[in-house]
């Protein structure tokens, strides 16, 4: 058996990709440039920030080579945000995925333009669009208040070996804002308040998974979106609800090819006005 | 060098991509869109794994030349690159498992028409049409040989059902959209269409999803 793994990516794999997110890191040793496959790594000089992906900075991190720097959303204020975002604001959809990050113009002074659009602007052709491990959504620029494509995995990664760093990075912060009594025990305090808050975020957004398989029950439409849901939630859920897709499609093939022929047959009947719907071809 | 490219040297907002994480991208790409499409995607034509395929070759060399090196310094650089190199490795070796996976199951459908085949690497297609071979001819010997003559193929679709099995394209995917763009999607009931804005995660059918991932305007997730 050349794969025996299903179709769909599993937990370990999406752990495994997780692990490419761009992070940030202060130093504590200078290390020269590493020539990389996937690139060179930045020249790290104490005590300025590097950019550099999860696996290398957990690596520099066991060594006591480096400290990395938490994103902003990982900040018990932003967690707290989102989940009044998530539960009072719209307790039906996930809370948006963070926004493509912008820069000034240099043509048009005084205006913003998306990076991605750059990119597709200066090379249209070959141009590649970067997306989920690749944007840079989990370093410390990370706009707070949007949790990205692999928040879970990220956040759960840094608590456990860098939690020192996510507590010290707290310190100044959010000295005495309530709590909740949420994060209750494990690690040091502010480390756990931010467990606390991401266990609440978890068990939020399972249970709007959950919800969402009640619409699939009667999922008659040819689509349904999902945005905002992170890697590991769709790893979670993935075999559940394309079987459900797949069984209600099959269940409802004889249905569906006579409700086509139907549809057919009125649009042959009226002025041979078809093209109007590309679809009727299939 | 022309104007452009001295332009783009002193443009401070450029974040020209270089090749090397391009490829990476373009790489792990491929890998999640292997694991998650239903069917054999098209082989990268334009020589992305003859690129990594180098660099990986010219890392090795690499790591076996500091070896020898026994200094502490640039063995922590060692001990990255070699933990880098074994990250690639796994994500071309797990890209090349999953094509072969589907392959093995539908040998015969990849086989069966120029359109199909053409999805195949060289080395792919060599592997398929070898391995069709002998299986075949082990059947022969083993049983089909006792069958009358006209019952002894495998791609028979005399009855108006061809004996060739094919993967399912109509099931389900999750996409990501990477540009605004019209999604369309077939269901049991309706046929929906919805603008969809970037990184929108959508479910729909494979078949409705196939144009969108081949513009590029998507990826499977």
């Amino acid at each position: 058996m050349a794969l025996p793994l299903p179709p769909g990516l599993t937990h370990a794999e999406v752990a495994f990709l997780a692990e490419m997110e761009l992070v940030t890191v202060v130093p504590r040793q200078r290390l020269e440039s590493i020539d990389l496959l996937s690139g060179k790594t930045p020249t790290l000089r104490p005590p300025h920030r590097a950019d550099l992906p999860l696996w290398l900075a957990l690596l520099l991190k066991k060594q006591r080579r480096a400290n990395i720097l938490p994103p902003a959303w990982l900040h018990p204020d932003s967690l707290r945000s989102i989940l009044l975002h998530e539960t009072k604001l719209d307790p039906e959809a996930f809370s948006p995925p963070p926004p493509a990050p912008a820069r000034a113009d240099p043509a048009r002074p005084g205006l913003a333009r998306r990076q991605q659009q750059q990119q597709e602007q200066r090379e249209s052709g070959g141009g590649v669009t970067l997306s989920a491990p690749f944007l840079a959504s989990c370093t410390a620029d990370a706009p707070a208040g949007y949790l990205p494509y692999h928040w879970l995995e990220v956040a759960e990664a840094m608590l456990a070996h860098a939690g020192d760093d996510v507590a010290a990075s707290l310190g100044s912060g959010s000295g005495g804002s309530g709590g909740g009594g949420s994060g209750s025990g494990s690690g040091s305090g502010a480390a756990g308040e931010v467990r606390g808050l991401l266990r609440d975020l978890v068990e939020v957004r399972a249970a709007k998974m959950r919800s969402s398989a009640a619409k699939l029950e009667g999922f008659g439409g040819g689509l349904m979106s999902l945005r905002g849901v992170g890697a590991m939630e769709l790893a979670e859920s993935r075999g559940f609800v394309l079987g459900v897709v797949d069984g209600v499609r099959k269940i409802g093939a004889s249905a569906e090819a006579a409700r086509r022929e139907e549809e057919e047959e009125r649009m042959g009947e009226g002025v041979d006005e078809g093209e109007s719907d590309e679809e009727m071809g299939f | 060098m022309d104007i452009d490219d001295i332009l783009r040297e002193v443009d401070p907002t450029f974040h020209a991509i270089p090749q090397e994480k391009r490829d990476l991208q373009e790489l792990t790409r491929a890998w999640i869109a292997e694991r998650c499409a239903p069917e054999l995607l098209p082989w990268p034509a334009n020589g992305l794994f003859e690129r990594i395929d180098d660099n990986i070759k010219r890392q090795i060399e690499k790591v076996e030349e500091m070896t020898g090196d026994m200094d502490p310094k640039t063995n922590f650089a060692l001990i990255v690159i070699q933990t880098e190199l074994e990250r690639y490795r796994y994500l071309v070796r797990s890209y090349l498992r999953a094509r072969i996976a589907k392959i093995d199951r539908h040998t015969l459908h990849y086989l069966s028409t120029d359109d199909l085949r053409s999805r195949l690497s060289e080395m792919e297609l060599a592997y398929a049409t070898h391995h069709q071979a002998l299986l075949h001819n082990h059947y022969l010997s083993s049983f089909l040989s006792s069958f009358p003559a006209n019952l002894q193929n495998l791609n028979d679709a005399s009855a108006g059902i061809s004996m060739i099995e094919t993967p399912d394209l109509e099931s389900a995917v999750f996409i990501r959209v990477l540009k605004n763009t019209l999604v369309q999607g077939r269901g049991v009931d309706t046929d929906d269409a919805v603008e969809s804005d970037e990184s929108d995660i959508m479910i729909l059918r494979w078949a409705d999803a196939k144009p969108l991932v081949e513009a590029g305007s998507a990826e499977l997730v």
